[in-house]
């Protein structure tokens, strides 16, 4: 039997709309009580996930009792208030804003990108006159250049400053404001600013009209000739929730798809426009090739997965290893295993882009999910530009933040973010690490108790400060429990095991939690399968080597993989891209479709498993992985491949258990010197992957890497070259020719490269020692 | 809570071009907020700011102003883009600003205009030749309609205008 008792929690109140009895919480607004009982009230400055400014006025509603119409999204609601959203009061003061908004619009419908996605076109459709009694002459305003991803058409602006408060209140970067006063206001910029978040692209579908839109996508297609597809990002372990909209089976644009646990309803600019990446067609693969004699040659898929077994019983199971980066499919990575397992090959690894491999691989630690991490009360980032390695994941810090958390950082750089640092602890690659064993030594000093094994005597050896002091004491309060969270810098450091062990037994102490981060939006999946080896493959031999998914710029040790396929028997490439660099090492190459173009399954940083659904036509004889492996595997006579589609695999990859990961505080100390300069590999927020690294409109942005060396401007006169020069930077014997840069933002003695692009394709992550020379050729 | 968010902590900018006195008077604007709230300084800062720089503020004065305050620039441009007490272009020595809202308009505010545009030789918004005056774009109310039609030269209220008594104002202007 129902409950039949009129029971209401005590902090919701009654209240009726259009003759709905409604349930609202006390304090919240008319529109948010409408938009959960799916009554419509047409609103343009309103937004969920925005601060109410009440501004364009659309949203009047008739209020029993109330004077005059009041606007739904900043009217508390009250308990017995009757709301009336289609009297003839209320639709009376919506047409007549409607009037108003539309004398200044532009009627360009036609050439205008929202066309037909347009809530103005909507409402006005509902509400609008269908003749403008308005005759004198319009606003006009004129266009500024915001960069390469958002176009701009602000004679279109109907002000209802969505973008100015997205970029105050998410973004943190306060670029756009309303500029001049009344019917003279325009959204633009500070003079000579632009607008560089790494989340820009938002306002792009915050914006209600067609002020703001996609540039690359600009005058692409019309939204009704697209076709939605859900996928997952595989540019970060955040594992945003996207739909790719598609037309004729190509990707045309990517848009959020909602997720509160996730992505909640925005997603990074490098999710948005890495697809720009599938255009640049240069170094795509499109058949089987194979090198013969020097020489690049065509071949079919039946004579090149012939070459490739007679290669594979060649060679027994240990002289064969296989590479493979972290933006793949599980399903591909279980294929993988299962081919190698029976090729009775131990030697595969997807820990490419790590540097250390004193411990065994395993899951990343994650103690605080996602979405709990914005209610974090104190933060403290270890080795990591969060902002452009999970930039959804630096939003929820920074909406901590907000709600008053501590944050305070260790690194290589001071990364500026979004959100104030209480410390920024900042040294070279070896410095910083020291710096958080000085707090190990001050938190054990305090609280007595000191890490384990040869851990304790290198924490000992630390020099501590008042600031470390201060932060140890913080830390050690009661009920603080802060949340460590271990970054991209940190995976990849050449002492990344000490600083994750250190890490962990900061928590215990503090009682605080810790998130590692890992670069890759896969690589749990990766690990699942079982793709990892004891130890640094690389270092052994091995007479055949694959590659799968994989360039050398999503190496660490660039030098060191070059070297291992140019002294091997043979290698092969299972790739979407092959450039030079990895053409000019291998003997067959198989064009295998990247991720929007397979269906598969991921697992996020976060232990998340999700679908992404096929949405691009692969171009030329491309294959996808899961097909390919499945016929090798058949070809080779192994049993257990028998596979019909897709779903017979993600049937097992489904059943994957994730165990809870070990952190082996009893690690090794691996104390690192360096003679000159301390090299720091940074990751670009734009050199993740294939896509990335191809799409020009990321290339062209504020935010893309180049082709530089920066020092501290200190260490110039040590080095001997000014600021512009083109200089060299050599690693054992080896040449990386780039330009000189100078920033305050990195500490003494460190040379910072920046990876994933070509110039530095001649240095390995894992070897500190550089020094910085003049021009070698 | 509210927060500002980060801004450059480098304040060389403003070191340079603002004046002792200027920093001084912000200074003083500082103390009578919150320092989250420090956004509330920031009028009276553009005011010694443009005081400072003869009377209008440049985009640089604007950055200096800002990072000063330590808020977002375009915070800074949004208010000296609002008030049409501030001037973001070049003005000459004296500022003469004519009220033609309803109550001066209704007493004659029109007229006033066209006779100091045609006695100066300029139009609204411009300056003469000689940099000495510059007629004021536009001026909302300054609740002075008892003495309507006014104007505001240099900060001081003029009422019950005639055309000889802007004869005799503008006369003694240098």
């Amino acid at each position: 039997m129902t409950d039949t008792t009129n029971k209401v929690a005590d902090n919701t109140v009654s209240i009726e709309i259009d003759g709905r009895a409604v349930q609202a919480e006390k304090g919240s607004m008319i529109i948010e009580a409408a938009d959960r009982e799916g009554i419509k009230i047409p609103r343009f400055c309103y937004h969920k996930k925005l601060s109410i400014a009440a501004n364009c006025r659309m949203c009047m509603v008739d209020v029993e009792k109330a004077p005059k119409p009041m606007p739904a999204c900043a009217t508390p609601v009250m308990d017995g208030m009757k709301v009336y959203t289609q009297s003839k009061r209320a639709t009376d003061a919506q047409r007549n804003v409607m009037e108003f908004l539309l004398i200044n619009h532009p009627l360009d419908c036609p050439i205008c990108d929202q066309g037909g996605e347009c809530e103005l076109q909507d409402v006005s459709m509902g509400y609008g006159r269908d003749v403008s009694r308005y005759v004198d002459s319009k606003r006009v305003v004129k266009d500024e250049n915001l960069g390469s991803l958002i176009a701009t058409d602000m004679t279109r602006c109907i002000l209802c400053t969505r973008c100015v408060r997205f970029l105050n209140e998410v973004a943190g970067t306060d670029e756009l404001g309303g500029i001049g006063r009344g019917d003279k206001t325009n959204i633009s910029t500070a003079v000579g600013n632009s607008v560089q978040s790494e989340m820009s692209g938002n306002i792009i579908d915050l914006c209600p009209v067609g002020a703001l839109t996609n540039k690359p996508f600009r005058y692409k297609a019309r939204a009704w000739e697209l076709m939605a597809t859900s996928a997952v990002s595989m540019h970060d372990g955040i594992g945003s929730n996207l739909y790719y909209h598609t037309r004729n089976g190509e990707i045309l644009r990517t848009v959020p798809q909602d997720n509160d646990e996730v992505n909640e309803a925005w997603i990074s600019d490098r999710d948005r426009y890495a697809i720009h990446g599938f255009k640049n067609t240069k170094n795509r693969l499109l058949y089987p090739m194979i090198k013969e004699n020097g020489q690049w040659n065509e071949l079919s898929w039946e004579d090149a997965l012939a070459t490739l077994v007679k290669q594979f019983k060649k060679f027994d199971g240990e002289e064969i290893a296989l590479f493979t980066s972290n933006y793949a499919s599980t399903e591909e990575y279980y294929l993988l295993k299962q081919l190698f397992d029976n090729l009775g090959s131990h030697d595969c690894e997807h820990r490419i882009n790590i540097t250390d491999f004193s411990e065994h691989d395993r899951l990343p630690r994650v103690d605080v999910k996602l979405a709990q991490v914005a209610k974090q009360k104190k933060v403290v980032i270890v080795g990591g530009n969060i902002r452009h390695e999970q930039p959804i994941l630096n939003h929820k810090i920074r909406q901590a933040w907000l709600n008053g958390a501590e944050v305070s950082s260790f690194g290589p750089k001071s990364y500026g973010a979004n959100y104030n640092l209480l410390h920024d602890f900042v040294g070279n690659q070896i410095n910083w690490v020291k710096q958080l064993g000085s707090l190990a030594k001050s938190v054990a000093e305090i609280s007595k108790q000191y890490p384990s094994g040869s851990l304790a005597d290198w924490v000992k050896s630390q020099k501590t400060d008042e600031d470390i002091n201060h932060l140890a004491k913080q830390l050690l309060k009661d009920g603080v429990n802060a949340l460590f969270i271990v970054g991209q810098v940190s995976e990849a450091h050449p002492q990344a095991n000490m600083i994750k062990a250190l890490t962990a037994w900061l928590a215990q102490v503090t009682a605080g939690q810790v998130n590692e981060l890992i670069a890759g939006s896969n690589t749990s999946g990766a690990f699942l399968a079982g793709l990892h080896s004891p130890g640094d493959i690389k270092q052994k031999s091995h007479s055949l080597n694959i590659i799968y998914q994989a360039e050398i710029q999503d190496f660490a040790d660039q030098a060191a993989i070059k070297n291992a396929l140019t002294n091997s028997d043979f290698s092969v490439a299972f790739n979407a891209y092959c450039d030079e660099s990895l053409l000019s090492r291998v003997d067959l190459v198989f064009p295998i479709a990247l991720l929007p173009e397979i269906t598969g399954s991921l697992v996020s940083n976060y232990g998340e498993r999700q679908v992404s659904m096929v949405a691009q036509k692969a171009p030329g004889l491309t294959k996808p992985g899961w097909r390919v492996l499945r016929v090798l595997g058949n070809l080779l006579g192994h049993s257990g491949f028998e596979y019909e589609d897709i779903n017979d695999v993600m049937a097992k990859t489904v059943k994957f258990q994730s165990q809870d990961p070990v952190i082996n505080q009893d690690c090794q100390v691996n104390d690192v010197e360096v003679k000159g300069l301390a090299l720091f590999a940074n990751h670009g927020i734009y050199d993740t992957d294939p896509l990335c690294r191809r799409s020009e409109p990321l290339q062209t942005s504020a935010l893309a890497t180049s082709d530089t060396v920066f020092v501290n401007p200190k260490d110039l006169i040590s080095i001997g070259f000014n600021e512009g020069d083109l200089v060299t930077v050599e690693q054992e014997g080896r040449y990386a020719e780039l330009t000189l840069a100078v920033t305050s933002s990195i500490a003494e003695g460190t040379a910072m490269v920046n990876m994933g692009r070509t110039s530095a394709l001649n240095l390995n992550a894992s070897e500190l020692n550089v020094g910085i020379i003049g021009v070698q050729s | 809570m509210y927060q500002v968010n980060p801004q450059s902590k480098d304040k060389a900018l403003a070191m340079n071009l603002l004046t002792d006195a200027t920093r001084d008077h912000i200074d003083h604007w500082l103390t009578k907020y919150p320092h989250d709230q420090r956004r509330s300084a920031l009028i009276g800062a553009l005011h010694a700011a443009q005081d400072q720089n003869g009377g209008w503020l440049s985009e640089e004065i604007m950055k200096a102003v800002a990072e000063y305050l330590e808020i977002p620039p375009v915070w800074v441009y949004e208010a000296a883009n609002f008030y049409s007490m501030f001037f973001t272009q070049p003005v000459g020595k004296n500022k003469i600003a004519i009220c033609t809202n309803i109550s001066c308009m209704l007493r004659g505010a029109d007229k006033v205009v066209k006779y100091a545009e045609a006695k100066l030789g300029i139009k609204l918004g411009e300056t003469t030749a000689d940099g000495q005056v510059t007629l004021v774009k536009e001026e909302e109310c300054v609740a002075a309609c008892t003495g309507a039609p006014m104007m505001i030269i240099n900060g001081h209220y003029h009422e019950n205008l005639t055309e000889a008594k802007i004869d005799e104002l503008l006369g003694g202007l240098s």
